[in-house]
């Protein structure tokens, strides 16, 4: 039915927008790294790639997606926890396996964070932490 | 525009715009790619005019497994838009007579009507989008825009509050386009361009594409009751 009858209602309000926030560490190591944003946004953005970005936009739309699974995730933990946890851990390891993310520990965690704007500015609330996640050596094609 | 050609156009530009979503899905894990696979298969069948029903009724297919495995829509609106014209397909293609095939293709056009109507409306009974901040709050801190540098926009309030009633008044008067062919080719247009300033500036490219398939169904919706 949703096919057949759609909601929209876009951007009918402007909610919390989450961000996701990994740490690779190991924990014999004394220096336990830091949180660090998943796929940030680069700080500008040429007008040739934006273009380039009609026809062709996988990592962006990837990075939207992900947004989604974690809005899912604290909208209703018991329907969409198991999938926007695999869904954003399958992520990050295919990113580290791919090189896109530089490998600095064996153990992974990610949490969300989410920022809204309230009285005084925004404001930012960690309202999910995964648990750790020991990454195995995997083929890079199987990612 | 006959409803033949409007249906002929609208899966042209269906098939186009689902191989250019699928295309990006072939990096991905294996599951995956064999999804998006298929579907580039089939929408190319579907351009090519032979066996149409059947290639629909495999991207219907397709489409619900799509929803399975991402637990629900991967890009959202614009999902919800390509499987609304993709069951309207279907259903224009498996009428049983042409009264029911009107049905089905003016309904497409009249969710196209309410996705522009709908989404002002939601915005003009809210304040925050009537003081322009909503717009400000987009820029300030969501996940939309493309780079760090656009998010000065959301210092600039006397704009974004221009800006903010000027796409609340666009879509809330999209139905009166109707009543012109002219106006409603304008109406399109501004449609088209509000569509690509999303895509630039939050990287929603797939809306763009995906919203122009549904534009011949309205402009054979049009010359039908005006």
């Amino acid at each position: 039915m949703p096919a057949l009858i759609p909601s929209w209602r876009f951007f009918d309000s402007i909610a919390p927008s989450p961000r996701v926030e990994y740490l690779l560490f190991d924990p014999q190591n004394e220096n336990l790294g830091s949180w660090a944003e998943y796929r940030p946004r680069p700080e500008r953005l040429p007008v040739w790639s934006m273009l380039k970005r009609m026809l062709y936009n996988p990592i962006r739309n990837e990075t939207l997606f992900i947004a989604s699974c974690a809005e899912r995730l604290i909208k209703n933990e018991q329907e969409y926890g198991a999938h926007s946890i695999a869904e954003i851990f399958a992520r990050i390891e295919h990113d580290i396996a791919h090189g896109l993310l530089k490998q600095e520990g064996q153990y992974l965690q990610f949490r969300l964070a989410f920022i809204s704007r309230q009285k005084h500015g925004l404001e930012k609330h960690i309202l999910f932490v995964s648990e750790i996640k020991k990454l195995e050596p995997k083929d890079a094609s199987t990612l | 525009m006959t409803i033949d050609l409007a249906i002929r156009l609208t899966e042209l530009m269906q098939g186009l715009a689902f191989i250019q979503q699928s295309i990006e899905h072939l990096h991905r894990p294996r599951d995956e790619k064999i999804l998006f696979a298929c579907r580039i298969v089939l929408s190319a069948i579907l351009m090519s005019g032979l066996l149409t029903t059947w290639a629909l009724v495999g991207l219907v297919g397709v489409s619900l497994f799509i929803l399975k495995r991402f637990n629900g829509p991967y890009n959202g609106g614009s999902d919800r838009m390509g499987l609304l014209i993709l069951v309207c397909l279907t259903l224009a293609h498996i009428a049983p007579n042409a009264f029911w095939q009107n049905i089905a293709f003016g309904y497409l056009a009249v969710q196209l009507i309410l996705s522009y109507f709908i989404s002002g409306w939601v915005k003009i009974v809210n304040v925050e989008w009537r003081s322009g901040r909503a717009l400000q709050d987009v820029f300030a801190y969501t996940t939309y825009p493309v780079s760090e540098h656009l998010r000065v926009f959301a210092d600039k309030p006397k704009l974004l509050l221009i800006m903010s009633w000027c796409v609340i008044g666009f879509e809330l008067i999209f139905p009166l386009a109707l009543l012109h062919i002219h106006a409603l080719y304008i109406a399109l247009i501004i449609a088209a361009t509000f569509h690509l300033a999303n895509a630039f500036l939050f990287g929603l490219n797939r809306f763009f594409w995906i919203w122009l398939c549904a534009y011949p169904s309205i402009l054979w919706f049009q010359g039908q009751f005006i």
